[in-house]
């Protein structure tokens, strides 16, 4: 009886012990995502530049509960192999309490199964498919959610300005045929069919193609003035490389994705800044964008696709606010605890009640506007047509 | 019309590429009966190598972003000599090393030796360059030249004369000049060859620096157009080892004939349906195959016993 107790009061000692060395160690965060590897390489690695950010000015405000918030970085290089090994790694062996990442949708949908079933929070800061926040949602608790461009809402906001600023409303889509590509056609076709608007044509190249003079020439041949392209940076800089070759300016409308640097850079200034593309945040949209990426080109001058930098930090704020509310790293409190964060301000907006129960998107078309490439910037867009938007314009 | 006009610029273009790899197929099959199946890396190491070789003489660090003022014709041509020098130097070590050793014997370990020397040269370049695409300015500027209404960028002109100029050049050495015959001398007969004098060995590896020497040229003349990444080996390579296929692969102008075709099917089914080019690329092989196994100007092997 006695050695039973003692062994109980020594196991009750242990765990206790146990309990507080953790709670003495840092928080670690896990970042995973593309930063070498493919065209959108530059998202994650601006992705990145953002989190870490986050994480200084966390700590410098005296970290959160008390303890300091420590970064662990990995690199999938874009294949969900990777992705899938860099999660697991970071869940086991570093006991990350939270993930920010990754960089593409593919990724995502290959790994989002593990944080799941461990209980682990994923703010999604750069992927956009739509089913990365949908595919858990009627768990009993989805741990993936997003601060970032989702697809739908962003085809709402180019599809709403195509719209009202074709005039013979003839709008064609050119997509790359991979799955982003594919998911984009769809996603047009349908917003597009909201506003009573049938294509004119639909065409694809291959996600290495470099020559879709062909395609484009079939485009103008049905008579379209608009041409709303889904493709990854290259693919949009070579359309606008045909583009030009064929002599054609139709009003050329595309993704955020064309925020990076390969876009110019393959395309060259000239033809880059005819393009419309979408954009969460630009340096010139508040102050605290502007001092955030003034920061980062401190250490990176190269730094594009400020967007990702903005979204990666707010997603890390988030998650600060939630454990903060929460009163514990503990994953599934800490979920619970997103579901319910307010007030917390962050670069890209004031994130009140940014998540629910059902909708884990923190980010939406109202959150979104128009942007284009000037010099070695990306900067809000605005003309006649962008003044009159009205948020019925937005079908989803 | 226009647009009839743009598809033909466009599939010139691509075919010069093909033929110019699908070349160099034919000049090592025509002396050894091998060929090397990773020549689309060698495409790789060229464009690489050029690139680097630009960075150089701009003084930029090896992974910092071309600008268009480093690229200016004249640089452009040392580094096209320099990716062609070292893939060049690459056939050489190729023959000795993945071909020599198994050439001539029976059983296929060639196709094997060769994929896995050309996977060495993609990882080195992997190692060496990181897997990102690197844009690259073309010399002549990106400027579109038009013509009757169709577009197209220097580049491509480039590409068109370089490989028709290249590949001239070839047919007339192939048939003009001693060395030539020689070449055809061994790939008809290597003993009688040897006999007649010829250093059979000496001319096989020739065979290899040229074959590869193409690759690297085809890989700098292509990377302004479609950006040098690791990965745009093989697709070339690939519809080049076709374009071989379909024109005849022991006979140089029918491999220069079948690129050109493919570069313009290519284009052609582009202005139709897009999605179906690989189609229709594939179906041809598989029909010229059925008709004329030996290819377009193929010329039929008949086995005296």
């Amino acid at each position: 009886m006695d050695i039973r107790r003692w062994i109980g009061g020594a196991l009750a000692m242990a765990t206790a012990l146990a309990a507080g060395t953790v709670q003495a160690q840092d928080i670690k965060i896990g970042f995973n995502g593309d930063q070498s590897a493919t065209a959108v390489a530059e998202l994650g690695t601006a992705g990145r530049w953002g989190f870490e950010m986050a994480i200084e000015d966390i700590n410098k405000a005296g970290g959160v509960l008390g303890r300091k918030l420590v970064p662990v970085i990995r690199d999938d290089l874009g294949t969900p192999p990777k992705s899938i090994q860099n999660v697991t790694e970071l869940i086991d062996n570093e006991g990350v309490a939270a993930i920010v990442g990754p960089t593409n949708s593919g990724n995502a949908l290959a790994f989002m199964h593990i944080p799941q079933q461990k209980k682990i929070p994923v703010i999604v800061p750069i992927a956009t498919a739509t089913e990365v926040t949908t595919r858990y949602a009627k768990q009993a608790q989805n741990f993936l959610f997003r601060i970032s461009m989702v697809d739908r809402e962003q085809v709402a906001l180019i599809v709403a300005y195509a719209v009202k600023a074709s005039p013979t409303k003839k709008i064609a889509i050119i997509a790359d045929s991979t799955g982003y590509g594919q998911g984009g056609i769809k996603d047009a076709t349908e917003v597009l069919a909201l506003h009573g608007i049938k294509p004119v044509a639909v065409e694809k190249f291959g996600p290495k193609d470099t020559d879709m003079t062909s395609q484009l020439s079939k485009i103008r041949g049905e008579g379209a003035d608009t041409v709303i392209v889904y493709a990854i940076a290259d693919g949009t800089a070579h359309t606008l490389k045909s583009l030009d070759k064929i002599g054609w300016a139709p009003i050329t409308l595309s993704t955020w994705g064309s925020q990076s640097s390969v876009l110019p850079r393959t395309a060259g200034q000239k033809l880059a800044e005819r393009l419309i593309l979408t954009a969460s945040t630009t340096e010139d949209s508040n102050p605290r964008a502007k001092a955030l990426g003034e920061r980062i080109r401190k250490n990176y001058p190269t730094m594009t696709t400020f967007a990702c930098a903005a979204q990666a930090y707010d997603a890390v704020l988030l998650l600060a606010a939630a454990m903060k509310a929460a009163g514990t790293t503990d994953g599934e409190k800490v979920a619970a605890a997103l579901e319910g964060v307010t007030g917390v301000q962050g670069i890209v907006k004031t994130y009140d009640k940014p998540f629910s129960k059902t909708d884990h998107e923190g980010l939406t078309v109202a959150d979104f506007y128009l942007a284009r490439w000037k010099g070695s910037l990306v900067g809000r867009y605005e003309d006649a047509v962008t003044k009159t938007f009205t948020p019925a314009d937005f079908k989803k | 019309m226009v647009v009839l006009l743009q598809a033909l610029f466009s599939g010139l273009a691509l075919g010069g590429i093909y033929s110019l790899v699908a070349v160099g197929f034919n000049i090592t099959h025509g002396t050894t009966r091998t060929f090397n199946f990773g020549q689309g890396e060698f495409l790789v190491a060229g464009a690489f190598v050029s690139v680097s070789v630009l960075l150089l003489l701009a003084g930029k660090g090896i992974n910092a972003p071309l600008d268009a003022i480093d690229v200016t014709p004249t640089v452009y041509a040392v580094s096209l000599v320099g990716g062609t020098l070292v893939t060049a130097v690459l056939g050489v070590m190729l023959y000795f090393t993945a071909v020599r050793p198994f050439a001539g014997r029976p059983g296929l370990a060639w196709v094997m030796s060769t994929i896995g020397f050309g996977i060495l040269v993609q990882n080195t370049a992997l190692a060496i360059w990181g897997p990102s695409p690197v844009p690259m300015p073309s010399p002549l500027g990106n400027d579109v030249i038009r013509l009757a209404g169709a577009g197209f960028v220097p580049q491509e002109i480039l590409v068109l004369v370089v490989s028709v100029a290249v590949l001239i050049a070839l047919d007339v050495v192939m048939r003009r000049t001693r060395l030539g015959k020689a070449m055809r001398a061994v790939a008809e007969n290597r003993n009688a060859a040897t006999l007649m004098g010829i250093d059979v060995s000496a001319v096989v590896v020739g065979a290899f620096v040229l074959s590869s020497a193409f690759a690297g040229l085809a890989g700098l003349l292509v990377a302004p157009i479609t950006t040098a990444s690791v990965y745009m080996g093989l697709t070339l390579a690939l519809k080049a080892f076709s374009a071989a296929i379909v024109g005849g692969l022991d006979n140089p102008r029918g491999c220069m004939l079948g690129g050109f075709l493919m570069g313009l099917l290519e284009a052609l089914v582009g202005l139709w349906h897009a999605e179906l080019r690989e189609i229709a690329i594939f179906l041809l092989i598989i029909v010229v195959l059925a008709v004329k196994p030996e290819g377009l100007l193929g010329r039929r092997r008949v086995e005296k016993v």
